[in-house]
């Protein structure tokens, strides 16, 4: 079933690519000194497990809206957890005080320029939109 | 449109400035759940319910507002109204917290006793697959104190944890065989313990408090009737000494939690065990533990629990006297389940419980299936 469903998507985001397979890159601002991480270190930051990148600097991940192919993906690959799966892992922290989820913040181009803006911010985008305001630190 | 564009404009141009933490965010969330439940005969009780059905016992509203006051303090608090409770609000939680750094966090105001493994999302039935925690194990008549707690969290290599120790007052109903009374339990506290490593996890906590009920219980109560024939029989038993251990207030009980969960994303199971240790004689020690599997597939989860509890008598006199009150129960339930997840915060649940009471009250009881139905939304 998972794989039925991993196949559909994937099979729509080539589509809507229109390349093999559409490449996520996890960005940091190009100020930002981290240079690669692993996958465990992003999904860290990405359950709100882990409050700094590796050098010690705070980080704070965003998210794409819900809905974007980008975030699907990188919820499955990365994350490893149904859209909602991370609902109800959110809301058990949500409802205690305990932390908040990353916030959406539109699609590629406008976490790219959020990413661009403050080396404290983490965040994903279709690798195809990655320029050079942006420091690439994980590729799926 | 253009109120759209601009809005989108603004939102990237605030979170591009965001100092920190997000400082001055005022978040509001809320859950909602709304069942419906109807028992085949009213031979037994379980979750509120009776053979005429209804949509009370498991509705609950809960709304809550936070606010990120700077980097290191933020306020919570949130209102839970509920069907079982004629829809009275309450604050369920209200407290500061202040992050020392980003492991340690310090709260104070009214706080949800960490006890057992759901009991910080205790109502948010959202967040499980059951339309409710199970009655034998989640017997705690309170959830929440007003106190203080501290929370480590930990990290090392593939684990990662929570240590939480915590300190205070419950004042309010407390009750006990059908009878509600005016608690002030004092030096409630304890620790928990909780470590995930990739797909296990597991938990462990500790808590004691300390009863009054003003003394001695209200005349004509079961517990003042309990205490006084305890006098009775202690005498009859030729061991008067035997009747303080029924006295009630200032003595202490204690709570033991275990818990095992696995969850690989398709398969999930949850193991929980308890115990209950009271110093007076007058309410009985227990243990109650539950076993509850799940499997995934897609929007579709089937699930379901084995759940039970035992009474037991104290050693001695003290149980030869707890025998007489016919206050001990002996129950199970087996619920069969399935979860329909209609959208990311939304979710459908349908339920089929067999409770079966083997001893209520000291006397044979009798066995009940409870139909419910349940839809529960986060936002």
């Amino acid at each position: 079933m998972n794989l039925f469903k991993a196949s559909c998507s994937a099979i729509l985001i080539s589509l809507a690519a229109g390349t093999a397979f559409a490449e996520i890159s996890v960005i940091v601002s190009a100020n930002n000194a981290n240079s690669t991480m692993d996958q465990a270190t992003v999904s860290k930051i990405f359950l709100g497990k882990a409050k700094s990148f590796p050098d010690g600097s705070q980080a704070l991940p965003v998210d794409q809206d819900e809905g974007s192919a980008a975030r699907e993906t990188f919820n499955s690959t990365v994350l490893g957890k149904s859209a909602s799966q991370l609902k109800s892992y959110w809301s058990r922290l949500i409802f205690t005080g305990k932390g908040t989820p990353p916030k959406p913040s539109g699609n590629d181009a406008a976490v790219k320029a959020i990413v661009a803006n403050n080396p404290n911010i983490i965040g994903y985008i279709d690798s195809s939109a990655v320029d050079a305001s942006v420091k690439v630190v994980h590729k799926f | 449109m253009k109120k759209i564009s601009a809005l989108s404009l603004l939102t990237v141009a605030i979170s591009a400035a965001a100092p920190a933490a997000q400082a001055g965010d005022l978040n509001i969330n809320g859950f909602l759940s709304v069942g419906a439940s109807m028992l085949d005969k009213n031979d037994a009780e379980i979750a509120g319910a009776d053979n005429q059905g209804g949509f009370k016992q498991d509705t609950i509203l809960g709304l809550q507002v936070s606010k990120q006051v700077n980097d290191s303090t933020s306020l919570t608090g949130q209102l839970v109204s509920r069907g079982s409770d004629n829809y009275s609000t309450e604050a369920a939680w209200a407290f500061v917290t202040y992050s020392a750094n980003d492991e340690l966090d310090l709260r104070m105001g009214r706080l949800r006793i960490p006890a057992f493994y759901y009991s910080d999302f205790l109502e948010v039935g959202y967040t499980y697959n059951s339309i409710r925690p199970a009655e034998e194990v989640y017997r705690i008549p309170f959830s929440s104190i007003d106190g203080v707690d501290l929370a480590q969290r930990f990290s090392s290599g593939d684990i990662d944890g929570t240590v939480q120790v915590y300190y205070g007052r419950y004042q309010g109903d407390f009750e006990s065989n059908g009878t509600v009374y005016e608690a002030d339990f004092r030096n409630v506290t304890g620790i928990s313990v909780s470590a995930n490593m990739g797909n296990f996890g597991s938990r462990l906590s500790y808590n004691q408090g300390e009863l009054n009920l003003g003394s001695p219980a209200p005349t004509g109560t079961g517990l003042a009737v309990a205490q006084g024939s305890a006098n009775g029989l202690a005498f009859l038993y030729g061991d008067s000494s035997a009747a303080e251990d029924f006295n009630i207030s200032g003595q202490t009980s204690s709570f033991i939690e275990a818990a095992l969960t696995y969850d690989d994303g398709t398969y999930s199971v949850l193991a929980e065990w308890t115990a209950f240790d009271h110093e007076t004689s007058v309410l009985l020690d227990d243990q109650a533990w539950m076993v509850s599997a799940a499997m995934r597939m897609g929007e579709f989860t089937p699930h379901v629990r084995y759940s039970t509890q035992k009474d037991e008598f104290d050693s001695g006199v003290e149980g030869d006297i707890q025998k007489q009150f016919g206050l001990e129960a002996d129950e199970s339930s087996i619920t069969l389940g399935l979860r329909y997840d209609y959208d990311s915060s939304t979710a459908l649940k349908f339920e089929v419980q067999n409770h079966d009471e083997k001893t209520i009250g000291g006397a044979d009881g009798d066995s009940v299936t409870l139909y419910s139905a349940a839809v529960d939304l986060v936002f």
